[in-house]
């Protein structure tokens, strides 16, 4: 079997991930930040080390500002529900996932909020930061209170420029929130230099964690409302959640076995170097990219941008009928709309959507060489 | 429980807290223990105190407040 669907998790997991999830529960799984006794301590500290790990990789100095949650989905949602206020204008881009429209829509339809898609012009090689500053601009209006921006996009290689958006909207006063679910692990980021004021992310993807870890870092002197309550080891009397973060955040248990694999995740992440892992997979795209363009009937939408992620379609065959047939001769792709029916619009992908290709970096050019015979055989 | 009258604590709230005021601490070469606050001294409830030498406290305080780090209360030794 070949898996090319990291962008939808990352798998296999490197060897010291599994290792640290099976030590972690064997040995260190106490109840963290729930009492003071020694296997307390030890889950605690398996928390402490990732919030900082986290915090380091994405260029914040406040390691209490990681709050872990089970998902990039659910912090998401803290992050959007709790720091919108009634009468609020918010933009998004046209490449957002549900992850981020949903939230959005909702808060819209009930009447708290309104909200904008800016395009970003992903097919349009021409575009330029600047281009999409420029749409960002027009669309803000005196409440606009966020942006919210896919770093990069989970159909195809387009990212964003988030150090441009960042400084216009920090000029502006915008909140800037950004959903880095397919750039953590992939791309370099910083919050500071950026200014984003609220990174969201999961784990189990570039960052090469477990499923159930997901994290959202806020920037200084922000302060979301809660999305969930209860316990958070101290404070125990108090009927309100703490004003501090993380645990602000954090109502419940957490899941130190797989924080602690998200831990080994970065440090293996670290260890290869997101450049090198960036190139890695631009290679394997550019590869698969040229590949499919010499076969007949195939599309590939925005190829100009080439890094993780691919998207094709060929002419007269559904995605789901394409998928279903890889997947009987052995390669895991992902067919759909890829639960970003806005993106996919913005791409003009037909009814039904279309094929993703998301190698790993593990993923080797003879498998990739593999994917495009096998293609080029079920198209004969 | 701990016994505030024979050694210097500090109370910081979360565990999170506790550990970034240990870490703050240790980089200046004072080491401070983890331990939890009796839950009935505070209207609020338990929360996590560090614990280390009395000899330490003026540098405690100094070196949490360089760190912008600010304890709930201080326990203990020159601090009683």
């Amino acid at each position: 079997m070949i898996y090319l669907d990291n962008a939808a998790t990352t798998f296999p997991k490197p060897p010291a991930v599994l290792r640290a999830i099976t030590d972690c529960m064997r040995y260190d799984c106490g109840n963290p930040g729930r009492g003071s006794h020694a296997l307390a301590l030890r889950a605690a500290e398996h928390i402490y080390i990732c919030r900082e790990e986290l915090a380091t990789l994405f260029g914040s100095a406040h390691p209490e500002r990681v709050s872990f949650t089970a998902n990039a989905t659910t912090a998401l949602n803290t992050v959007i529900k709790g720091l919108l206020r009634e009468g609020d204008h918010v933009l998004i881009s046209d490449m957002e996932h549900n992850a981020v429209l949903r939230p959005v829509f909702k808060l819209a339809e009930t009447g708290r909020i309104t909200y904008n898609v800016f395009p970003t012009h992903p097919s349009d090689p021409a575009c330029t930061p600047k281009t999409v500053c420029a749409e960002i601009l027009e669309h803000i209006r005196p409440n606009t209170r966020m942006l919210i921006c896919a770093h990069a996009s989970n159909i195809c290689s387009a990212v964003l420029p988030l150090e441009e958006i960042g400084a216009l909207c920090r000029r502006k006063g915008i909140l800037f929130v950004v959903d880095a679910a397919q750039s953590a692990g992939h791309l370099a980021i910083n919050m500071e230099r950026m200014h984003i004021d609220a990174l969201c992310a999961p784990g189990h993807k570039g960052l090469m964690g477990p499923q159930g870890t997901g994290f959202f870092l806020l920037g200084d002197g922000i302060t979301a409302d809660t999305l969930t309550e209860g316990g958070s080891g101290f404070n125990s009397l108090d009927p309100h959640m703490p004003d501090e973060p993380p645990e602000r955040y954090e109502a419940g248990t957490l899941p130190t076995p797989a924080i602690a694999g998200l831990t080994a995740g970065i440090h293996e992440i670290q260890k290869r170097g997101l450049e090198s892992i960036r190139a890695h997979l631009t290679a394997c795209n550019r590869h698969l990219s040229e590949r499919l363009l010499d076969l007949r009937g195939v599309t590939v939408y925005a190829p100009h941008h080439v890094g993780s992620v691919l998207l094709f379609n060929v002419d007269g065959v559904s995605s789901d009928a394409l998928a279903t047939e890889l997947d009987r001769r052995g390669f895991c792709v992902r067919a759909g709309y890829h639960c970003a029916p806005l993106a996919h619009t913005t791409l003009q992908t037909p009814s039904g959507g279309a094929v993703r290709v998301s190698p790993s970096i593990d993923t080797t050019e003879k498998q990739i060489d593999a994917f495009a015979d096998t293609l080029k055989g079920i198209l004969q | 429980m701990h016994d505030y009258q024979s050694g210097c604590y500090c109370v910081m709230g979360s565990m999170t807290q506790a550990m970034r005021a240990q870490r703050v601490l240790a980089d200046a070469a004072i080491r401070a223990d983890i331990v939890k606050s009796d839950s009935g001294e505070s209207r609020r409830g338990c929360a996590y105190a560090l614990s280390y030498s009395c000899a330490q406290a003026v540098n405690v305080r100094t070196v949490l407040s360089r760190a912008g780090i600010r304890p709930r209360e201080f326990y203990g030794g020159a601090h009683a």
